[in-house]
């Protein structure tokens, strides 16, 4: 049983791990984009499409990626351009993504699916127990294990991490240097729209195989949290993605063992758990959080 | 480099709002160097005509998704009218859909005037629903129907409160941030309820749909006109004014605003800010507790899995278009909730998901949100 949990955690991981990685970028510019949970939907059901309709999945993928894109876009615009209310907005984008998947995505349900299918690592994937695990997934959960590190690299080893970091900390400290914070806020949102976005295509395409109106139940707004949870730490976001599918995964096998207790209070603990890890570290990371952030949020 | 320090734009951005404070720019200046800034110094009529712009604009986009989407956009259009406006009975149901959108709405109001958000109304909803359900079951008709109706009430603006309770408590003992926690337990409240649809309370009657018991006739609210649109439009209506009231001439009104406005200040001014905090959110979610019970003793008589689904996130968006006030909430919903209607129309006549006209909503809400009101830091 251990072993189908932990198969179950790292698999369901990966559609939560794409949206903490990308919306760490977007906080740590000092935007907040509860927008993720509609940018998902619109990856999860463009990859769908894409994946059916050209043969590739892919191809799928990546027009999952602008489709996620697409929808952050819409909310750096309000947010930065417009200065409407982040909060607000990035609900309104959510609100969008459910509109336009349910509007386009209507013929998609309960049609066949076009799959990533597992690639076994070879001589890995023999190893008993960890092979399993770690190393009989589709592509898109390996990507999704080594973004975490390389999201790392990125923000705090490379040029453009330290853009993005000054943007969340100190936007002045960029106007000195000639450049505009907000630039750098619509890159990061961007990314971060485009990576919920292959997220929602990896649920679509390579975990859950079908689509659904809403099918993403508020992982995008887990993501979110998990972004508070992981102190906008990229390594520390792949504890928070796989607590969280871990969470779903032991819930499913209990489920499927048969216990006494309500499956539908059985699907409630994953949020609970969420829940909680706010509750005990907010205090906490109060003073992690980007300065630009604690501003609106 | 052409960036502008982020400090000058909001001065500019200050000085061009509103329709109120803005002079109108006469005619024959010499433009400044931004134009685009420069002709968002409106007047009134400017005002008007920039409000229809962005609602025409969103329109107008909303057509192009239909079109897109392989559907003659007049026809569907026509179609949303017709079964919002159309005839006394779309007409009805607007005014059904409004009431539970309208407490929803004033759900995000009160907290939003202490600074806070509450994105759980969909949650509280469905907990006052719930609540008013269990009352109903616990009296089981041995009393009279307006001291039922009153108890029923209460017990649904119990529960809506008691689920309020948790970010809010979260939020002054841990620092955990409600608008996130409110938002996760809107997906426990949905789980609670299928639970108990499918399981706890299912009616032994429903076979392959799940609900639970009818509510007995005293569990009902009364019928106000035709056969379907009940009282609860009154109640909503009437709770708008109470908390136009208590916002507007209470010191406790007068308290929360300073709270949303300057926490310090607040904090100074020794007020007691934690309990000022937490009753804004119960009395949220006590309100939207109340558009639950409404909704499960006006229309549904009993509990399903779908029901009330999404209307607590229309309603925050409703509290957003009316820019949180209480008053103009009512307008603000009864729009909504006609979208929500028209929903019906482009299902029927046009095979669309009902869901479709979220994007109507979204669009809306987006073009007042960036384009029709003055920036809010």
């Amino acid at each position: 049983m251990l072993e189908a949990v932990l198969t179950g955690a790292v698999a369901g991981g990966t559609s939560i791990l794409f949206p903490v990685v990308g919306e760490t970028f977007t906080e740590r510019s000092g935007v907040i984009n509860l927008g993720t949970e509609g940018s998902m939907l619109a990856g999860a059901l463009t990859a769908y499409i894409v994946g059916i309709e050209s043969g590739s999945v892919w191809l799928g993928a990546l027009a999952g990626a602008v489709a996620g894109a697409a929808l952050a876009l819409v909310h750096a615009f309000m947010v930065l351009t417009r200065g409407a209310n982040q909060i607000a907005t990035g609900l309104v984008v959510t609100f969008l993504g459910i509109g336009l998947t349910a509007l386009f995505g209507q013929d998609y349900v309960g049609q066949g699916v076009n799959a990533f299918a597992a690639v076994p690592i070879p001589v890995l994937s023999d190893i008993p127990f960890i092979g399993p695990i770690l190393f009989n997934h589709d592509p898109l959960t390996y990507i999704a294990i080594i973004s975490g590190p390389l999201a790392w690299l990125v923000l705090f080893r490379t040029r453009f991490g330290l853009m993005v970091r000054a943007a969340g900390e100190r936007p002045e400290v960029l106007v000195a240097y000639g450049m505009s914070a907000t630039q750098i806020r619509y890159l990061a949102t961007v990314l971060g729209g485009s990576l919920a976005g292959i997220g929602g295509a990896q649920l679509s395409t390579a975990f859950t195989l079908n689509w659904s109106e809403n099918m993403t139940v508020g992982r995008g707004f887990v993501a979110v949290s998990l972004v508070i949870f992981a102190a906008w730490d990229p390594l520390k976001a792949i504890i928070g993605a796989y607590l969280f599918s871990g969470a779903i995964a032991l819930q499913l096998q209990l489920q499927a063992r048969g216990t006494d207790v309500s499956q539908y209070l059985l699907q409630a603990v994953p949020y609970l758990t969420v829940i909680v890890i706010l509750a005990a570290l907010s205090r906490h990371r109060a003073h992690d959080a980007p300065e630009s952030l604690s501003r609106v949020f | 480099m052409t960036a502008v320090p982020d400090a000058i734009v909001e001065q500019d951005v200050e000085q061009q709002s509103g329709p109120s404070d803005a002079a109108p720019a006469p005619a024959g200046t010499p433009a400044p160097d931004d134009s685009r800034r420069s002709r968002l110094h409106v007047g009134p009529i400017a005002g008007v005509i920039r409000w229809t712009l962005a609602l025409g604009a969103a329109l107008l986009i909303y057509a192009a998704f239909l079109a897109a989407r392989g559907a003659d956009p007049v026809e569907a259009l026509r179609a949303m009218w017709d079964s919002a406006f159309g005839d006394s009975t779309g007409l009805g149901e607007t005014l059904i859909r409004t009431a539970p959108l309208l407490l929803g709405a004033l759900a995000v109001v009160v907290p939003a005037r202490a600074g806070l958000f509450n994105i759980g109304g969909q949650g509280q909803m469905v907990m006052g629903a719930i609540g008013a359900v269990g009352m109903s079951f616990a009296l089981d008709g041995n009393v009279a129907q307006p001291v039922t109706l009153v108890l029923v009430g209460l017990a649904g603006a119990a529960a809506g409160a008691a689920w309020s309770a948790i970010p809010a408590l979260l939020r002054l003992t841990t620092n955990a941030n409600e608008a996130i926690t409110s938002l996760l337990l809107n997906y426990v409240a949905g789980l609670v309820l299928s639970w108990l649809v499918f399981e706890r309370w299912k009616d032994p009657a429903s076979l392959g749909q799940a609900f639970s018991e009818e509510l007995d006739a005293k569990s009902r609210l009364p019928i106000l006109w035709g056969e379907r649109v009940h009282s609860g439009i009154l109640l909503a209506v009437l709770a708008a004014f109470v908390i136009w009231w208590l916002l507007r001439s209470t010191a406790w009104g007068f308290r929360l605003g300073v709270l949303g406005g300057n926490p310090e200040a607040a904090r100074r001014a020794g007020f007691r800010v934690e309990g000022l905090a937490l009753a804004a959110m119960l009395v949220g979610g006590a309100l939207a507790g109340v558009a639950g019970m409404v909704e499960v003793t006006g229309v549904e008589a009993r509990l399903r899995p779908d029901m009330l689904a999404g209307y607590g996130y229309i309603a925050f968006l409703a509290s957003w278009l009316a820019r949180h006030h209480p008053l103009k909430s009512i307008v603000s919903s009864m729009a909504l909730a006609a979208i929500a209607v028209g929903g019906f129309g482009l299902k029927i006549s046009a095979g669309l998901s009902g869901a479709a006209v979220n994007v109507l909503m979204a669009l809306v809400l987006l073009a007042v949100l960036g384009f029709a009101r003055k920036k809010e830091v």
